[in-house]
């Protein structure tokens, strides 16, 4: 009796694995032929402005398979993009979407946030240019669907600036994601606006502050742009940065400028958050700041009739006014590669970068639109704050093909201009300073 | 030294001496664990050795099912009458099988290359970009940890069911009957009652303590950054890479550099975050306990009241107060009559320095005072009665009474703060972040410890490989610092002395 019971198992056991493998060939067929399906094509489907042919959806917003996604975009726009969701629904009503949540996430560490753990984060986001390498590298980012109805509606350079290696990458939001001088008419006069030097005199005079986020490398590469240490792309690894060619003594001649006059008027130069600038200007103790387009609402509402907005100012070096240079980029509605719905995702952020939204926020957001007709629209045209940024953009390096190691270095450099125990007289730390700075963001050692 | 000339010295000269002889000990105390780690290696493979001689001579000595059993877990004692043991035993092997074919395996194949095929994109409809998953590194380490682990579980399954076999053998061989299940489980409430315990906790801390644990150090031996991350990209074992870039010295390599700088400002910090506590703390603690104060408990909750608002509420608000327009600038400002503006953490090193040792002791000295006076007032007062009578002054009493008796209730809790203090996240991070900024270092600022560069590495830049690299290094120094000091304490050596 127990020697079959003992043979009965062994009997058992070995049956059971070989079941097993059975199932275990079983699945991987089954993966085979869902991979081969995908190719077929279907040349039927149509583009109608931001809108696209149901078809596209295919299997996702049927019933028994709603849509669910999360869409990351920042504080500002929460409420809009809200709104901007409803309407996409209606657009199409044949789709059922079981939840379309929009939560606030800041665009400077969406990238970062993507990188963490793309499997919970956002399915459509937006972000700004310099993070496009780092999202593509890591492979988080889905490529764009619609690429020719894209190319063809947007401004060549925002569409340029979001490919890599011939791909299309991500939807063009805006082309003003750039930083200029606000400034509080009844302080700074549009003349003095004109030189670092006539703000910072008028600003002291009134016992206001400047208010500029030196310490942060977004707003502190600014002073080696102005040195003459321009971005140049990427070298062929696609990680390291190029510069282009400079001049070393003359760029350390600006870094000393700049120095000098932090410390000439130190509590009155102040390196805080640019909310700060808002804040000040309400609060009558701020008499101009570098800002960015994405708070032009908050700082027109805090200054009214006396709201001034002008591209950057020059810098005295040696006797010649040289103009500030600052990092202007455009921002981009991403698709996350891991998606659970990819195609709602792709024809939602499709809607969200169309010529409606765009007109949207230029209006109520006073972002400026990569989209050829928004541009050409009165709410742009007319606005004096976008015609400060195009100018500025004139005089800027494009944030295209930033490596990840640029910020950190350029924000030490702005720490240390800044700082304490800074002596603008002594040429040789400053040298060092910045060449420290320029092998720190190219990685070396 | 005799002990005669010892009780001559004065309280500083015998401080030298002791400290002398703490640290010609360290060589010994070092030697000594090598030694104990090499006896405790060759007893390891003896015992292994041990193990395969046992193996094989039960195999000789088995009878069909002992041997049986060496193949199919559970006949032996099946065929014995222990029913629900071998039962037990099968199924153990049956399920790891089923797991071996329908999961691990398909893991554990790949974790020699931590997988071959990357994501890549396809296309629904010919339109919608698709990413396809390809192995995931990640999961292919996480899960083939967790496969190891339990192979070396059924395993030990496997040892124990041999063992069972063989003993149920010899015991039908002297004419004995296999104990009842009902006896069995009642020897867990008896016999056996400390695995009935232990057994839940045991498992809880295998599960969220050691796989985490073990998968960890794994990482880093693998090249896992912000170019070898999963799902889009593989990454894969590099072996020693990653602690041999901290430990490049060459000129400009900055990795290296990094880390023997913050290495030795967390030391030096560690060592003046405790002893700043310590020594204040004691110091307010006896202030407070002497006799002839008034309103002693007073005194306690007021120093005691900035436990009330939680640490990091207290070094936020400290680090807003720090700012170049912050608080205590605008106080000096109004104390001088003129702008102050003194960027306490941004812009010297050695200030920034200074300034979160200072601010960690308003945060640390409350806790010092509590325990102290606790001590302080658990010292018998005969002691100092008789210290009194001898006509001993109070420099004497404390250097001959109170320090021995704190030193020895206290080191094991100077030897927690000063690792606390190694592996103090909150108050640098909290406090300075880091800053202020330098050129000099890589991913860390001046103020920087190992957990915070740890913690940067990780979130800012992605550095997981160099990340675990360090986490293992950080943990070494806190091992070796903690056995030295503790074992070379009196506490430890002398157990019974005050008791």
């Amino acid at each position: 009796m127990k020697k079959i019971l003992a043979i009965l198992l062994a009997g058992m056991m070995t049956a059971t694995a070989l079941v097993g493998c059975g199932e275990a060939a079983g699945s991987s067929s089954k993966a085979d032929d869902s991979s081969k399906s995908d190719n077929g094509s279907s040349d039927a489907a149509k583009i109608e402005g931001s809108i696209v042919d149901d078809s596209y959806f295919g299997d996702e917003g049927t019933d028994s398979n709603p849509v669910t996604l999360k869409v990351w975009a920042p504080d500002a726009a929460v409420s809009l993009v809200k709104e901007q969701i409803e309407a996409f629904k209606k657009a199409y009503p044949n789709r059922k979407f079981k939840e379309i949540s929009v939560v606030a996430q800041g665009e400077n560490d969406a990238a970062t946030n993507m990188l963490n753990d793309a499997t919970t984060a956002a399915d459509v986001f937006s972000f700004p240019s310099d993070q496009l390498n780092k999202l593509v590298d890591a492979g988080v980012i889905s490529q764009v669907a619609f690429k020719d109805a894209v190319t063809e509606a947007n401004a060549e350079e925002t569409v340029t600036a979001g490919t890599l290696n011939d791909t299309l990458y991500a939807y063009p939001e805006t082309n003003d994601n750039g930083y200029y001088l606000v400034y509080d008419k009844s302080v700074v006069s549009d003349d003095q606006a004109q030189t670092l030097e006539g703000i910072l005199e008028a600003c002291k005079k009134a016992g206001k502050k400047f208010i500029m986020d030196a310490g942060n490398g977004y707003y502190a590469c600014t002073f080696a742009f102005t040195a003459g240490v321009k971005i140049d792309g990427l070298e062929e690894d696609g990680l390291t940065q190029k510069f282009a060619e400079y001049d070393e003594d003359d760029a350390v001649a600006t870094l000393q400028a700049f120095a000098k006059l932090i410390k000439d008027y130190k509590g009155t130069f102040q390196s805080l958050e640019v909310a700060n600038i808002a804040s000040g200007f309400s609060s009558g103790k701020c008499g101009a700041g570098i800002d960015g387009s994405w708070d032009t609402a908050s700082n027109q509402k805090a200054l009214g009739d006396n709201f001034g907005a002008a591209k950057l100012p020059t810098i005295n070096v040696n006797g010649t006014d040289k103009q500030l240079i600052s990092m202007f980029g455009y921002k981009y509605i991403g698709v996350n590669g891991s998606s659970k719905f990819p195609a709602t995702a792709q024809i939602l952020a499709y809607y969200l970068a169309g010529e409606e939204c765009q007109l949207q926020r230029a209006e109520k957001l006073g972002w400026g639109p990569s989209n050829k007709k928004v541009q050409e629209n009165e709410v742009v045209t007319g606005s004096a704050v976008l015609k400060a940024i195009g100018e500025q953009a004139k005089n800027a390096c494009v944030q295209v093909n930033v490596a990840s190691t640029f910020w950190d270095p350029m924000a030490n450099l702005g720490n240390k201009l800044i700082a304490d125990n800074c002596d603008p007289s002594d040429a040789a730390a400053m040298k060092k300073l910045l060449n420290d700075t320029i092998s720190n963001i190219k990685d070396e050692g | 030294m005799t002990y005669v000339e010892y009780k001559q010295l004065n309280p500083f000269q015998r401080f030298a001496y002791n400290l002398k002889k703490f640290f010609c000990n360290i060589p010994h105390a070092v030697g000594h664990f090598f030694v104990a780690l090499g006896k405790a290696i060759v007893k390891f493979f003896v015992g292994i050795g041990k193990g395969f001689a046992n193996y094989g001579k039960t195999f000789v000595k088995g009878d069909w099912a002992t041997k049986l059993s060496y193949l199919i877990f559970g006949v032996g004692d099946l065929s014995k009458g222990k029913y629900y043991k071998g039962i037990l035993f099968f199924a153990v092997e049956v399920l790891y099988i089923l797991y071996m074919v329908f999961f691990g395996w398909g893991y554990l194949r790949m974790f020699p290359t931590l997988g071959t095929q990357a994501q890549r994109t396809e296309y629904i409809n010919g339109v919608i970009p698709k990413q396809v998953p390809g192995d995931n590194s990640m999961l292919i380490l996480l899960y083939s940890v967790l496969t190891l682990v339990i192979t070396v579980v059924v395993f030990a399954i496997y040892i124990t069911n041999i063992k069972d076999a063989y003993r149920h053998q010899i015991m039908k061989a002297n004419g004995q009957k296999p104990t009842s299940f009902k006896d069995d489980m009642k020897q867990f409430l008896d016999g056996k009652y400390h695995i009935t315990l232990m057994s839940f906790p045991v498992l809880m801390i295998g599960i969220f303590n050691v796989l985490p644990l073990i998968f960890m150090i794994l990482i880093a031996f693998t090249n896992y950054d912000k170019q070898h991350m999963p799902p889009g990209t593989l990454f894969t074992w590099i072996g020693f890479d990653n602690f041999g870039s901290l430990f490049n010295l060459v000129e400009g390599a900055k990795k290296g550099y990094t880390f023997i700088k913050l290495t030795e400002w967390t030391l030096i910090w560690a060592v003046a975050a405790t002893f700043s506590n310590y020594i204040l703390g004691m110091i307010f603690a006896l202030m407070i306990n002497k006799k002839g104060i008034k309103f002693k408990s007073l005194w306690r909750t007021l120093f005691v009241i900035t436990i009330a608002v939680p640490q990091f509420v207290s070094l936020l608000l400290m680090n807003q107060m720090l700012q170049s327009n912050g608080a205590v600038n605008i106080i000096l400002s109004h104390l001088t009559n003129s702008h102050v503006e003194i960027q306490w953490l941004n812009s010297s090193a050695t200030l920034a320095r200074w300034v979160v040792i200072i601010i960690n002791c308003w945060v640390g000295i409350p806790y010092t005072i509590l325990s102290m006076s606790g001590i302080l007032m658990n010292i018998p007062e005969d002691l100092y009665e008789s210290a009194r009578i001898d006509g001993a002054g109070p420099v004497k009493t404390f250097t001959a009474i109170t320090l021995p008796y704190m030193l020895f209730v206290t080191t094991p809790q100077l030897i927690t703060q000063f690792v606390g203090n190694i592996n103090n996240f909150n108050v640098i991070y909290l406090l300075s972040g880091g800053s202020p900024t330098t050129q000099d270092y890589y991913q860390a600022g001046e103020t920087d410890i190992l957990v915070t560069w740890l913690f940067k590495l990780t979130m800012n830049s992605q550095d997981y490989g160099l990340a675990a690299a360090i986490g293992i290094l950080v943990f070494v120094i806190c091992a070796t610092l903690s056995l030295i000091v503790y074992n070379n304490s009196k506490s430890m050596k002398d157990e019974e002395a005050f008791s």
